[in-house]
């Protein structure tokens, strides 16, 4: 019987009522079972929620099922269809809410993960511009270095091709010293003489212009020399006094008077014989040492005048010198003048 | 009898119609038990409110069956429709607690890089 199984749950007086007034067509002001109050309730809940913006259909569905269950309210106020109803109407308001929220909370992750993807990029981008600077500043580094070592270069070949030049009216030789440049005394000096002449003036001008150009750090010896005419003594003074001569054509010419040491060493070491006028004219003569960088010249080409045979050492005839290391005597052994002949017998 | 028959007209017309479309819960059965099996599958036991609506989806497919064996199918096919409305609820709170999850991840995640 239909009517029982209507009555199991509610009272048989109610459900006459509100069948009679179903007939009647009235029913709608009933109080509604507590499932369709649920329901409402999960239906607000679910429209104010995440869901309104997420997942509209689902809200939808269950804006419908919720009127499904008002329907049967309105229709059979408490009936076992509007309590059914009224369940699944609240079940689907709570799930569309929490597919809401499933919505809102993906995109949330979302979110985070482009802007964490997008920071990690802003970080290798950042860190890799720095590379790209710091490798630009090292690259305009070596060009710099480069170009500085270009011009040294250039420099070095200016100066080498002076000295090349010069071969052409002067003597040029490289020994262990440096470059050593003999000015025949032929042409600067009359016998006896110290003044530089006019004509070797023009010559000494010549070579001050290229010793200008050699690097700054080289030192400059000038070594005077005489032919066996006249004392030793003499000799030592008028070998110094051409050096100095010389030195100071020189500085007048804008060599760095510091970077030059004179000495004179008399008739002591002769490069031709003393017998002609021809010898005696290529050993009056006065040498130009370019040291090697850094270091003094003379150093090791130096020969003490105590260890000449026949010639007495005589301390007070040394040439003054500025730095006591170019005046230090060298090792014994450390003859190594390849242009030294054998000495004349007087 | 004419006043109990002009009340339980309209309402047995309405019933019929009702059980007509009931016709056997076995159909019903078989989605319930579906929706159960997916919230077990996304793991709505482990999510505390999962598992208060999965409960619930259970029992009522318990009371369904002794229902049906009782012979009211109408009854049990109602419950069945709620235990499946339970389930799928379950299924959607086990979503959410995972997708919350993840979001809070990933938030901690680019926190610990701002830092």
């Amino acid at each position: 019987m239909t009517f029982s199984m209507l009555t199991r749950n509610n009272p048989t007086l109610v459900i006459a009522a509100c069948a009679l007034s179903a007939a009647l067509g009235a029913c709608g002001s009933s109080a509604p079972s507590q499932q369709l109050v649920d329901a409402r309730r999960a239906y607000n809940d679910a429209a104010a929620s995440s869901a309104a913006r997420y997942t509209p259909d689902d809200l939808l569905t269950a804006r419908q099922a919720l009127e499904k269950a008002e329907k049967a309210h309105d229709d059979d106020a408490r009936s076992e269809d509007e309590v059914h109803l009224a369940y699944l109407a609240a079940r689907k308001a709570q799930i569309a809410k929490a597919k809401g929220e499933i919505a809102e909370a993906r995109k949330a992750e979302e979110q985070a993960k482009a802007m964490y993807q997008a920071q990690l990029e802003r970080a290798a981008t950042e860190s890799q511009s720095n590379l790209a600077k710091a490798a630009n500043e090292l690259e305009s580094e070596r060009e710099a270095r480069t170009e500085a070592e270009l011009q040294k270069q250039q420099a070095d070949r200016r100066a080498a091709a002076a000295l090349q030049g010069l071969r052409e009216v002067v003597e040029i030789q490289q020994d262990q010293r440096g470059t050593v440049i003999t000015l025949t005394g032929g042409l600067l000096f009359g016998s006896g003489k110290s003044e530089v002449s006019p004509n070797a003036r023009v010559r000494l001008d010549q070579l001050g212009d290229v010793l200008a150009q050699q690097p700054v750090d080289k030192p400059i010896q000038v070594v005077g020399h005489t032919d066996d005419t006249g004392s030793e003594s003499t000799n030592e003074r008028l070998s110094e006094k051409r050096a100095q001569a010389v030195a100071d054509q020189l500085i007048a010419r804008g060599i760095d008077s510091e970077r030059i040491t004179v000495e004179g060493r008399g008739e002591a070491e002769p490069i031709a014989s003393n017998d002609t006028a021809e010898g005696r004219a290529t050993n009056r003569r006065v040498e130009i040492i370019l040291g090697t960088a850094g270091e003094a010249p003379g150093m090791t080409g130096e020969m003490p005048p105590a260890q000449r045979p026949g010639m007495g050492s005589s301390p007070g005839t040394m040439p003054q010198m500025d730095e006591p290391a170019s005046g230090s005597p060298a090792a014994p052994d450390d003859r190594s003048n390849p242009q030294q002949p054998p000495m004349p017998g007087d | 009898m004419t006043t109990f028959a002009r009340i339980a007209f309209p309402l047995g017309l309405l019933l019929i119609a009702a059980c007509a479309s009931s016709e056997a819960p076995a159909k019903q059965l078989a989605e319930s038990e579906a929706a159960v099996r997916a919230a077990k599958e996304v793991g709505a036991d482990r999510d505390p409110q999962g598992a208060l609506y999965l409960k619930m989806a259970r029992d009522r497919m318990e009371k369904a069956e002794a229902l049906s064996r009782d012979g009211e199918d109408e009854q049990a096919k109602r419950l069945l429709e709620q235990a499946e409305a339970d389930a799928e609820l379950a299924v959607a709170l086990a979503r959410e607690r995972e997708a919350e999850g993840g979001a809070s991840q990933a938030a901690q995640q680019l926190e610990s890089l701002q830092q």
